[in-house]
This record gives C-alpha cells, structure tokens and sequence, in this order.
C-alpha cells in the first residue's frame, strides 16, 4: 500500500508542477506584458512561454506515465468502491480524464513545434489554441484526480 | 535540423490520433489488454479472465491511435506543397477538443444518473 502511496505523491507532485508551467504558459500567451514587470500579477505574466515549452511536453509525459502506472492499482481496487458505492459522476469524470489525458498525448508534437525558436508571428493563434487545450486537460486531470483520490473523505 | 514538413506530420498526427482513438475506444480495438490482478500483457483485445479480474485497454487503445496517427502522419509529408499550405495548424486542438465532445456524449449516462 505505501508503494501506491508513494507512486500516487510523486505524480500529484507531478501534477502541480505541470499545472503550474502550464498556467503560467497560458496567462502569458493570453496576456503578454511587454513593460518592466511591477505587481504579483503582471510578473505572473510577463514570464517567457517558449521557456516552458519543453518541461511542459517532459512533465505532461512524465504525469501521463505514472497516471497510467497507478492506473493498473485503481483499476482493480478504488474504481470497484466508485461503481460499488454509486459514485456515478465521480466515475464518469474520470473515465473522461483518462480519455482527455490520452488526447493529449497527440497534441504534444504540434505544441513542440509551434513553441521552438524563433517564434513565428503567423502562428500566434496556433500556440494560443495547443497551449490553452494542454491548460483545460491538465486542470481537469487535477482536480478530478483529487476529487477522485478524496472521495472516501466525502462519503 | 527538422523537415519543413514536420508540422503537416505534427497537425495530421494530433487529428489522426484523436480521430482514432475514439474509434479505437467505441470499438475496443487495442493492441494490446493489460490484465492488473495478474500483471500479464496480451497482444490485441482479449476478454477479462473471470472471477472478476478485469481487463484493462485503455493502453491497447493508446498504442492503437498512437501507432496509426504515426503511419497517417507519415503519409500526409508526401501530400504535395500547395495542399501543405492550406493545412489550418488550428486542426491539431479543435478536432481533439470536437473528440472530447464526443467522449463527453458518450459517457452522459453517468451525469444523468
């Protein structure tokens, strides 16, 4: 049990990692500030995207991968409790998570692509578009995965 | 130094992929099944072993839309130059993001209950 435990931190360390390369990727392609940085917010903004290209694309494998490891423990013990105890909502979300997450996976190379230097101009909205669907999959994984892991504390 | 044509690969691989994977998912095709109460892997979709041990294929599904987006991906760097100019690269999230939409029609019943 304390295996799983384990393997279940590290990729919830994982996950706020990425979750928080990611945002922070998105708020500055959405928002970019191009003045010295003055308050929390704008400095929150004005970071680099390109610079969190590549650990975004290793941090999302690298969650992906232990997701899919612990997987195999969820399959045949906490999923069970879901079906048993009727946490149909609970079950469907993450039945859609593991589908997101695996979608994901394939945006991954055009995502590479649009972030490599120079960064063109003419694909501003393609980066948009990859950055901010890799942001929508990996906030629901996390808080999904979360709700998942805790549901036993709100029975 | 990367082809000129990786981004055609790139936006062909994210729509191929998702296009299959959902297939893959409706039908069950996988290439592989993972069987966790025993750890043992089976090549292609093979039924659960009874006794209530379940089989898994999500990763069967995965290898199966990975693998065919690669080959697809591949054939469209062929495609000649002018059709690689009208290549839209919003494909690569919006038809992905259309597959969600998809998955989360298919799996309403769970909402619902």
């Amino acid at each position: 049990m304390a295996f799983w435990t384990t393997l279940l931190i590290i990729h919830g360390l994982l996950g706020v990692t990425l979750l928080g390369a990611i945002t922070h990727q998105t708020v500055a392609v959405w928002l970019p500030v191009r003045a010295a940085a003055g308050s929390f917010v704008t400095r929150f903004r004005a970071v680099s995207g390109q610079s969190y290209a590549v650990a975004v694309i290793v941090l999302y494998v690298l969650t992906a991968i232990m997701g899919a490891w612990i997987y195999t423990r969820y399959r045949i013990g906490p999923r069970l409790t879901l079906e048993q105890q009727g946490y149909w909502k609970t079950f469907g979300a993450f039945e859609l998570k593991e589908h997101f997450v695996a979608i994901g996976l394939a945006v991954l190379p055009a995502y590479w692509y649009y972030w490599r230097k120079p960064l063109s101009q003419e694909h501003n909205a393609a980066r948009a578009g990859l950055t901010t669907f890799l942001c929508f999959i990996v906030w629901y994984g996390f808080i999904v995965g979360h709700l998942t892991n805790n549901i036993r504390g709100y029975a | 130094m990367i082809s000129p044509r990786f981004p055609i690969f790139a936006i062909t691989f994210a729509v191929a992929y998702a296009v299959i994977y959902v297939i893959a998912v409706e039908q069950n095709y996988a290439l592989i099944t993972y069987h966790p109460v025993s750890g043992q892997f089976e090549l292609l979709t093979t039924p659960p072993k009874g006794g209530g041990r379940p089989a898994m294929y999500w990763y069967g599904w995965i290898l199966t839309a990975g693998l065919g987006a690669f080959v697809i991906g591949l054939l469209a760097m062929l495609v000649p130059d002018h059709w690689v100019k009208r290549v839209w690269p919003a494909w690569a999230w919006i038809i992905p993001l259309a597959v969600f939409g998809v998955f989360a029609y298919l799996l309403r019943a769970y909402f619902m209950r």
